[in-house]
């Protein structure tokens, strides 16, 4: 378990600092004490052979060997922190200081009141010594005990207080952390043959040569603008998916049929971006690369309710019966459990010589 | 004249290769494959010195294709490939040579003037295809003529290999397979965990045999799971016996 420095950020505003569990404490601590006061000043306001001061030093001293000991547990509070969560080992760790205690107390505080009286010429009296200190030993005893009580809960809330904080930070800094391994990266693979398909066009036609080299250069564009952004509209989505197959088509002319069945209703919903694209390449990779003969690949989005649903579908390539999901797959879903946590759903589907890969997200508006 | 197969899945990389190679006026271009069996009908066909060979590739990639080439009569191999340099790398450059796309002219002339000063050499070509073996685990899967075309066959759906001069007959439980391969060239593709040799010019599929009898002079007579009888000759019997530990 962590010890929660006292130091520790405080990233909420002023009005928590103001009411912050060592402030109320405090704050708690100077009520009490002059309540004190004032209730001894009120009871022998009418004994006339009291004077008024009399009252005022006898809980005065008390209150300030008191505050010295809250002063001092509250300076040392770090070391008994650990023990929070054992309530038992905190209170004994303290209680091992009530002999100390005691002897300071009564020492200073009647040191103090004697002092006092003989300095204006009279004399403090009080019960005998062994009464004194037995009578005053109970009372330090159920006080501090009371006290205890107190900060006890509060340095509790407090320190649930902080680890909550660490805890949110820690989740969100991990979240981040993993979204950014999880993003899909354009395969190499796929950059060195599209360059490849360039440098052949090159020597025939020079202005699709060209065209690709723009569509090249916008995909890459795309890929590199992910570092900054987490979503993106499915319009972009599908743009970006248009440039990849447009690209695919040039290396596989003939091989490759596509078809696309967008709504017009969903193109405004937030997609996380380059979510399908490793999807597509899939559908490249195991249906056009693998198969001699024409693939068709669709690619389809539309609302069901609330939810979106896209889905990528080719030809060429039966789904094994002892399937394993490859990397990209496995990204795009532990991508999109940390986005929408159970709310999404990503799923592979074998249908004859067809394979189906079905995405399901709650629908998000910019 | 330096005769060449080109293989490449993508008609731009095909054509880039072709135009270049064109070129050039001891190399003549005689097939193009669009896919990897097409590629290794076209290298049983056409014997060609030199292959342009595509690692990423529909049906059999370019490794693939590779392993299945018998050891000593192969054609010297040049990969081209995108990505997969740490698959071509594992290969010695004296045995071949690798594109990476994409590649210049001046690579490319570098290539085939490595081609060249090969050709001229001696040396074995074994060593491209035991590598390629050795990367695609090609034990388990045979490359086959069936009528005008080549087809994969599981090794563990064979039952005996026959040697017949320079052929080698494959038996299945289907249909019989003519290879123009030599047995010993057939069993070091195969492996010796699944296969054993009985006598000079056959070997039997281990898993296949059902039982086997003495004859003679310590020959034994073998009987497959599909009725066929062979004869395992006193040489090989050891070996075979300790295989199947009797």
């Amino acid at each position: 378990m962590a010890v929660v420095s006292p130091s520790a950020p405080v990233a909420e505003g002023r009005l928590l600092a103001v009411t912050s569990p060592g402030r109320l404490l405090l704050w708690l601590w100077g009520a009490f004490c002059l309540v004190l006061i004032l209730v001894a000043v009120q009871d022998q306001m009418h004994n006339p052979y009291i004077a008024w001061w009399e009252p005022l030093l006898w809980e005065g001293s008390s209150c300030v060997g008191a505050t010295a000991w809250l002063l001092w547990q509250r300076r040392h509070k770090h070391r008994f922190a650990p023990y929070l969560d054992q309530p038992l080992r905190w209170f004994g760790r303290h209680l091992v200081w009530s002999p100390l205690l005691i002897v300071t107390f009564i020492g200073f505080v009647y040191g103090v009141r004697h002092a006092v009286y003989a300095l204006l010429g009279g004399a403090y009296t009080h019960e005998s010594w062994p009464f004194v200190i037995v009578y005053e030993s109970l009372k330090l005893l159920l006080f501090s005990g009371l006290w205890l009580g107190i900060i006890f809960g509060l340095d509790s809330f407090e320190q649930w207080q902080a680890q909550r904080r660490h805890l949110l930070e820690l989740q969100k800094s991990l979240a981040e952390a993993q979204l950014s391994q999880l993003k899909a990266q354009l395969r190499p693979h796929f950059f060195f043959n599209a360059l490849n398909t360039i440098s052949a066009l090159m020597h025939v036609d020079v202005e699709r040569a060209d065209r690709m080299l723009a569509r090249l250069g916008d995909l890459l564009r795309i890929s590199l603008q992910i570092n900054d952004r987490e979503m993106t509209a499915l319009r972009e989505e599908m743009r970006t998916l248009e440039l990849f197959t447009q690209i695919m088509q040039e290396r596989f002319a003939d091989r490759v049929a596509l078809s696309w069945n967008i709504g017009p209703d969903v193109l405004d919903t937030q997609v996380p971006m380059l979510l399908l694209q490793p999807l597509l390449e899939n559908a490249f990779k195991h249906g056009v690369e693998r198969s001699v003969g024409s693939v068709d690949i669709g690619i389809a989005a539309r609302r069901e309710g609330s939810r979106i649903v896209l889905e990528i579908r080719n030809t060429g390539s039966a789904l094994p019966a002892e399937h394993r999901e490859g990397v990209g797959l496995r990204n795009c879903r532990e991508r999109m459990n940390v986005i929408y946590g159970h709310d999404a759903t990503l799923q592979l589907t074998g249908d004859g010589d067809s394979v189906v890969v079905t995405v399901t997200l709650p629908e998000r508006q910019a | 004249m330096i005769r060449v197969v080109i293989a490449d899945d993508e008609s731009p990389a095909r054509d880039k290769l072709q135009r270049w190679l064109r070129e050039l006026s001891d190399i003549e271009v005689v097939a193009h494959a669009e896919d990897g069996l097409q590629a290794a009908g076209f290298i049983d066909e056409q014997r060609p010195d030199v292959v342009f060979l595509d690692i990423q590739m529909p049906g059999l990639s370019g490794l693939e294709v590779a392993a299945q080439l018998e050891q000593e009569a192969a054609p010297l191999i040049v990969f081209v490939t995108a990505y997969d340099e740490h698959a071509v790398k594992a290969f010695d450059l004296n045995a071949v040579d690798y594109l990476l796309k994409p590649y210049d002219k001046d690579r490319f002339l570098k290539a085939v003037a490595r081609v060249r000063e090969r050709l001229g050499d001696r040396q074995s070509r074994a060593p491209a295809v035991v590598t390629a073996r050795a990367q695609t685990g090609s034990s388990e899967r045979l490359l086959v003529p069936a009528g005008e075309q080549l087809q994969l066959i599981e090794s563990s759906s064979i039952d005996w290999l026959e040697a017949d001069d320079n052929y080698v007959h494959v038996h299945t439980p289907s249909r019989k397979y003519l290879l123009r391969r030599t047995l010993q060239d057939l069993l070091l593709q195969l492996g010796e965990q699944r296969f054993a040799r009985i006598h000079k010019s056959a070997a039997v599929n281990v898993a296949a045999i059902a039982s086997l009898t003495p004859l003679f002079k310590g020959d034994y007579e073998i009987s497959l799971r599909n009725g066929v009888v062979l004869r395992l000759s006193r040489r090989y019997k050891d070996a075979l016996f300790a295989r199947m530990g009797r």
